[in-house]
């Protein structure tokens, strides 16, 4: 038996869930699914052939490249709600600590926002141009930066990639919490980000050919976040001791009810969103442009509701365990 | 150049908790948080029982976490081996507190910064020793410069056995413990 008695108890000894709350899960989130929409829409930009069933331009190329540099903001504010020092965000960018994951975060988002909204205006059509006529200057983004589309995508694929990885890597670097500290995060969100980005597409397309196209993109993605996940959880039950109870609240009742919940919730949305996907594509062969339009989303809704779990139950869930118990130090 | 450290012998401490009381008096540490703790762990069933006493404060790492995960460069380690916070340039983004596997810092609710043990650098520059030590009554805390071997803590390191806190976290701590009870 052990008991332990503590004089001198920060809030973040016991219990640790103080330092990061749900703003940094919304942000991962929305920076996860902001990699996956500029990863995924500028490859169907850097993709010759149409996909959509009539011809015409995908929306996830159109509305894709604006959506990521509205959420990635959005993300961003969540970030800045976080930092209790406000007024010193600008030392962010006075400094840059090559060792520190959110340094290099905070400049790569410095640079993705800039360069996503000069790809989101330029990648727009031409009838969308009388919703951003009253502002000249977006009107001259578009005409000037409209021949180098080609380019800013290839720019932003880089960047998408770059911040898909960093919103793990932001955890895993933390050698102190045993479930962040794992090789396999950055990968986990990176394919999370992906699906849930596909997913997004999915609901924002219009034409039935694009969202069957993307379906199929997703069913794939889907199909490799559930064996990441599994991995992910394989890796920390055959780790150390502190890293196989950093995953215990995901499996236990009582106090870590939410938790359980969690990981009943993913259990449940990301194999049902797979069926639902794999039965859209087969039938997709007969009569795909009568499927019905709920169907194709209600799936990609678990996907991006799944991704978000994911973020919130892992920021949480990481700051309830140490890399060693405080009994047992040496 | 010194390098400041310190040596805790377990074997000495009752846990009174006067060095957590002096910490607050003297650094004048916000309610509800601490720069130092003691942790006292009951091991064993009536009446085989056994009882370790062990004071944790930063552990001013030579291989620092807090100070790598730093974004602004807030934290750093002077050449003294103290890691400080540079109040100005902190942010208040909670990446050294998720960082620290000692759990020893913490925002401070009046300035949003975070705070941790400074070793009393204060009182350092004065050629006095941190206040938990200068109040210990059993002499349990130990200060002094790793790199003069003349000093207490350099000739309890060299000729007895000590232990750092969570060696594998690989952060070479400079607090040092001794007399612990092994299990």
């Amino acid at each position: 038996m052990v008991e332990v008695n503590i004089t001198g108890t920060n809030a973040i000894t016991y219990p640790h869930l103080n330092i990061w709350d749900w703003t940094i899960g919304m942000y991962l989130f929305l920076g996860g699914l902001t990699a996956g929409v500029m990863i995924i829409a500028s490859l169907l930009q850097l993709r010759e052939k149409p996909i959509t069933s009539t011809g015409d331009r995908a929306r996830a190329c159109s509305l894709g490249p604006i959506l990521s540099f509205l959420m990635i903001n959005v993300g961003m504010f969540f970030v800045f709600i976080d930092i209790t020092r406000k007024i010193n965000a600008f030392w962010f960018y006075l400094h840059f600590n090559p060792t520190s994951p959110m340094s290099w975060g905070a400049w790569g988002v410095g640079i993705i926002i800039p360069l996503t909204f000069i790809w989101g205006i330029a990648s727009l059509e031409d009838k969308h141009l009388p919703f951003i006529a009253k502002w000249k200057v977006l009107v001259d983004i578009f005409h000037k930066f409209l021949l180098y589309r080609l380019v800013l995508a290839r720019i932003n694929l880089s960047l998408g990639i770059f911040l898909g990885i960093y919103t793990g890597i932001l955890l895993s670097f933390f050698v102190a919490r045993p479930l962040w500290n794992n090789a396999l995060l950055p990968i986990l969100f990176m394919v999370s980000g992906l699906s849930a980005g596909a997913a997004l597409l999915i609901i924002i397309a219009k034409d039935n050919g694009e969202k069957l196209y993307l379906t199929k993109i997703d069913v794939g993605l889907i199909a490799a976040e559930i064996i990441v996940i599994l991995l992910f959880f394989a890796s920390q039950l055959t780790s150390t001791a502190p890293h196989v109870a950093a995953i215990a609240p995901f499996f236990t009742r009582g106090f870590y009810f939410p938790f359980w919940i969690a990981t009943f919730l993913i259990g449940i949305f990301l194999p049902i969103a797979f069926v639902m996907d794999i039965i859209k594509i087969s039938l997709s062969r007969t009569e795909y442009v009568k499927f019905p339009i709920f169907r194709m989303h209600l799936s990609a809704w678990f996907v991006v509701i799944g991704s978000f779990i994911i973020r919130q139950a892992f920021v949480y869930v990481g700051q309830l365990s140490s890399i060693l118990d405080i009994t047992n130090r040496w | 150049m010194p390098r400041y450290g310190m040596v805790i012998d377990q074997k000495r401490c009752i846990g009174c908790m006067a060095c957590v009381v002096a910490c607050k008096r003297e650094n004048d540490v916000p309610e509800g948080h601490y720069r130092t703790r003691v942790v006292e762990t009951v091991y064993g069933k009536f009446p085989n029982l056994l009882m370790e006493m062990r004071p944790e404060l930063c552990n001013h790492c030579k291989n620092a976490p807090c100070v790598y995960n730093c974004p602004t460069g807030a934290s750093y380690k002077r050449e003294d081996g103290i890691v400080m916070i540079n109040q100005k340039k902190c942010v208040g983004c909670k990446a050294c507190l998720a960082a620290c596997p000692y759990d020893m810092r913490f925002i401070d609710p009046k300035t949003g910064a975070a705070h941790k043990c400074t070793l009393c650098e204060h009182r350092i520059k004065e050629g006095k020793d941190p206040a938990c030590v200068t109040t210990c009554l059993s002499k349990a805390r130990i200060f002094g410069d790793f790199d003069d071997p003349e000093s207490p803590v350099s000739k309890i390191l060299a000729k007895e056995f000590v232990r750092e806190l969570l060696p594998a976290a690989g952060t070479k701590p400079f607090v040092y413990y001794k007399g612990q009870i092994l299990l």
